[in-house]
């Protein structure tokens, strides 16, 4: 028995699953900017097949010297599992903080709290959007905390994944005359590529 | 005669998707690019009387093309078909010179109600 199977995506899906981000992360951003009455700046999305061991170059939007705080959350649905990363620039706190009109204070609980919000809403948006598309339902997990003000290969050394590939959805987000900076990964598992690629072909063909 | 249609999206699947929505019998002649760039050059060129726009995408966005437009005057009428949905876009667009805004992933029904509305279906 063939024991490696070889997990890959052609370009056609590539750029499906770009689009599928695309909408996705619009309908996240939508929610983001009515929350703080802010203007998010929209990037193109990355999607990239790669070891798990090089999620670091997955997460381009943010610089390794920069001190970053994160939050991780486990999804499944029809046969697709996967985990979604949000990570921020921790300068995001005070605007942030502001934006919500507590005044800008920070401190670590009100900034894991604020952490947490806007993890929810991001995730469970982008998650809802990916899933009207492909027709899957995602159940969330709880959110977990990664780690506050470390540096970003601190953060994501902690993660210990069973799968090594994975099919990485990069978004930065980016807010309007703000110091405002986030990651959200959409990261689907090695066993959840096929089931995607399938769902993909389909509207490829459609 | 048919009306020179121009869709302009950076994904490919999007321009098929985009393709395949449009109303079934209508008579045009389809053209695509890939950016902002190519869709003046193809509006210059004729291929463009109706411009079914996306909005982020490389070389030139779609905010871009429509001042682009504007300042060079071209002959075109331009529909927005974005997946950013926030309020402020929507209103940068229209401030620009779209006929109007459609939501990702635009449903054939929606685009023909917007054509009707235009008086071009």
């Amino acid at each position: 028995m063939n024991q490696t199977v070889t997990v890959s995506i052609t370009e056609d899906q590539r750029d499906c699953y770009q689009e599928i981000s695309n909408v996705a992360m619009g309908q996240a951003a939508d929610l983001l900017a009515r929350l703080l009455d802010v203007k998010v700046i929209l990037p193109i999305p990355v999607v990239n097949l790669i070891e798990v061991n090089e999620l670091r170059m997955a997460l381009s939007g943010i610089e390794n010297t920069e001190s970053v705080s994160g939050v991780c959350q486990g999804f499944i649905g029809n046969g697709i599992s996967g985990e979604a990363l949000l990570i921020f620039n921790d300068t995001s706190f005070a605007d942030i903080s502001s934006l919500l009109k507590y005044g800008g204070i920070t401190d670590s609980s009100l900034e894991l709290e604020l952490l947490m919000d806007v993890a929810n809403i991001l995730i469970g948006a982008c998650l809802r959007g990916v899933g009207e598309q492909l027709d899957v339902g995602f159940s969330q997990g709880h959110p977990v905390v990664l780690g506050q003000h470390v540096n970003l290969t601190d953060l994501i050394k902690a993660k210990n994944y069973r799968w090594t590939k994975t099919l990485a959805i990069e978004i930065n987000y980016k807010i309007e005359g703000y110091d405002i900076n986030c990651d959200l990964l959409l990261l689907f598992t090695e066993d959840a590529i096929g089931v995607l690629n399938e769902k993909v072909n389909y509207l490829l063909e459609d | 005669m048919a009306i020179p249609v121009l869709i302009c999206d950076d994904s490919s699947f999007a321009r098929k998707q985009m393709a395949r929505s449009l109303p079934e019998g209508w008579d045009v002649e389809l053209s695509f690019a890939c950016n902002g760039e190519e869709a003046i050059q193809a509006i210059k060129d004729g291929k463009g009387e109706i411009l079914f726009l996306d909005l982020t995408m490389p070389v030139l966005d779609g905010f871009g093309t429509l001042a682009q437009i504007r300042k060079e005057d071209l002959n075109t009428m331009v529909i927005v078909v974005s997946g950013d949905i926030q309020p402020e876009a929507h209103a940068e667009v229209m401030g620009l010179g779209a006929l109007d805004f459609i939501k990702k992933p635009a449903s054939k029904d929606k685009i023909k109600e917007v054509l009707t509305r235009f008086g071009i279906l």
